[in-house]
């Protein structure tokens, strides 16, 4: 009986307190709107478990926990706290993308490192509200709307705070389709929506096997803390663009960016004990990540329209929001936002040039704040 | 510590501005560079093609010049048909020459058997001695 009775106190329903449940609770949230809603599914679903998988009450010092040496969760979360992950994923996310359309019209570049105004305010909103400089830059990256730059700053700033930042992080890249829209609506006319981009030109094979190594010289001589990012993200691309390494390129892009998407969503999710993530600096961080997200984003339409005062050839204002670094999703609402207004006008392909900007302006923003703190 | 006095005591103006102004400029210069890349490219390939002509051009003066001499596939049976094949390598040989140097002209020109149709030319006193080792072309 008394062996029974141990038992039991060692159970997860034993030991459970509200803020597993809560925890619990968000994690089905997150399945949830992965599964029936299909909000990134791809993130939110390892997020959703790892969360549930985390949240499980365990009695502490048998090496089962995240946050405890040893622990096969623990070893796998050092991807995570050692930045390996984050650059695995932009290997994958640079032998994805393609830059022709940014390489046709370059100037839309700029929207890209317009959106990272909203890391710039962010970091001044976290002072002022007391989070210390580098706890500041790690929430203010969450403006960069870029999951897995977020963690990987969060790792060399302020790793205690990897899980509220990631999870806020992702959450705000699901929730684009509900965070983008009204704010796109409300700072451009129905005429400005409905401006069509003039074709492109036709990119040479040339500048695309050219411009990861123009890239990778310019941004991480620039900012040589984004090496880990950025010499990753433009070596995908050259394997990519060079077409002499076919296999490696399809690799890259399926088994290895699949790979440390799994483990970099579930212990993610994992790291959100209730102990540890619910306090009120989560909170404080949730709120300043919509605050990013939603500054990133107007600042991004704002310079588009500033821009246009100076253009013959006017850009289309939504392109701006693009200028996030959420691939595909920020492109793919700047598309649809469009359509809304005027269904023949297709944005997508302008819309991803100002993304994959996005990617490279928000990893460069890693890198300097990284260096100004470090 | 709070609002303005904390963003001060963290110097937080000049990261966010500086920081600003880094990312801007970066993406500005990619920009700038990316926009230029195609005129570069097209600039290059301008020259390259210019310069590959021009190699081309010279390239066929000198095959029309080498085609002033023609080559036999065989050596000719008729010897006075193989000096005329010949006579054309004499020309660039000053008189009197030596036989070595007729024989790796003859080589690299890719004529065939030089050895043995030299010695024919010496036999049928094409090739005339003219003491010290050196000889003089004589085609009948």
């Amino acid at each position: 009986m008394e062996l029974l009775i141990q038992f039991l106190t060692n159970t997860g329903y034993y030991l459970a307190d509200f803020r597993n449940v809560i925890m619990l609770f968000v994690g089905f949230i997150f399945i949830y709107l992965a599964t029936a809603k299909k909000y990134e599914p791809l993130l939110l679903v390892p997020i959703g478990f790892g969360i549930l998988v985390g949240n499980v009450p365990f009695f502490k010092g048998f090496g089962l926990g995240i946050y405890e040496s040893n622990s096969v969760l623990h070893y796998l979360y050092f991807g995570v706290t050692s930045g390996l992950y984050p650059s695995i994923v932009f290997l994958g996310l640079g032998a994805m993308t393609d830059f022709s359309s940014l390489l046709a019209r370059p100037k839309l570049m700029l929207l890209g490192a317009a959106a990272q105004m909203g890391i710039f305010f962010t970091l001044l909103s976290a002072l002022a509200l007391g989070f210390l400089p580098k706890e500041a830059a790690s929430i203010a990256i969450i403006g960069g709307a870029d999951g897995p730059t977020s963690i990987f700053l969060t790792a060399k700033l302020a790793p205690h705070l990897i899980g509220p930042i990631a999870i806020a992080a992702y959450s705000y890249m699901a929730l684009i389709p509900v965070i983008q829209p009204p704010i796109m609506r409300l700072l451009t006319t129905h005429k400005e929506r409905v401006i069509h981009m003039s074709e492109p030109r036709e990119v040479s094979k040339k500048e695309l096997v050219i411009f990861p190594v123009v890239g990778v010289i310019l941004c991480c001589f620039l900012a040589p803390a984004s090496i880990p990012l950025l010499g990753t993200f433009f070596f995908g691309n050259f394997m990519k663009e060079c077409d002499v390494t076919g296999r490696l390129v399809i690799t890259a892009r399926t088994a290895i960016i699949d790979i440390a998407t799994i483990f970099l969503g579930f212990t993610v999710g994992a790291s959100t004990q209730g102990d540890v993530f619910l306090t009120g600096k989560s909170v404080g961080i949730f709120c300043l990540g919509a605050v990013a997200f939603s500054i990133a984003t107007a600042s991004g339409v704002i310079f588009a329209k500033i821009m246009n005062l100076f253009l013959k050839d006017k850009i289309n204002p939504l392109l701006g929001a693009a200028g996030v670094s959420a691939v595909p999703g920020s492109a793919r609402e700047v598309h649809l936002v469009g359509q809304e207004e005027d269904p023949t006008n297709y944005l997508l392909m302008h819309a991803m040039a100002c993304n994959s900007s996005g990617v490279i302006g928000s990893a460069i923003c890693a890198g300097i704040l990284w260096s100004f703190l470090v | 510590m709070y609002g303005l006095e904390a963003i001060n005591a963290a110097n937080g103006w000049a990261m966010a501005y500086t920081g600003a102004i880094i990312v801007f400029l970066g993406l500005v210069v990619l920009s700038f560079v990316v926009s230029q890349l195609h005129r570069i490219l097209s600039f290059w390939e301008n020259f390259i093609s210019k310069f590959n002509q021009n190699h081309q051009t010279e390239q066929t003066d000198e095959m029309q010049g080498e085609d002033t001499f023609l080559v036999p596939h065989l050596v000719p049976s008729d010897i006075n048909e193989a000096a005329s094949y010949y006579s054309h390598l004499i020309e660039d040989l000053d008189q009197p020459f030596e036989l070595t140097k007729l024989y790796e002209i003859s080589q690299q020109k890719g004529f065939p058997h030089p050895h043995i149709t030299i010695s024919n030319f010496r036999q049928a006193n094409i090739l005339v001695p003219a003491g010290d080792g050196l000889f003089t072309w004589s085609q009948p």
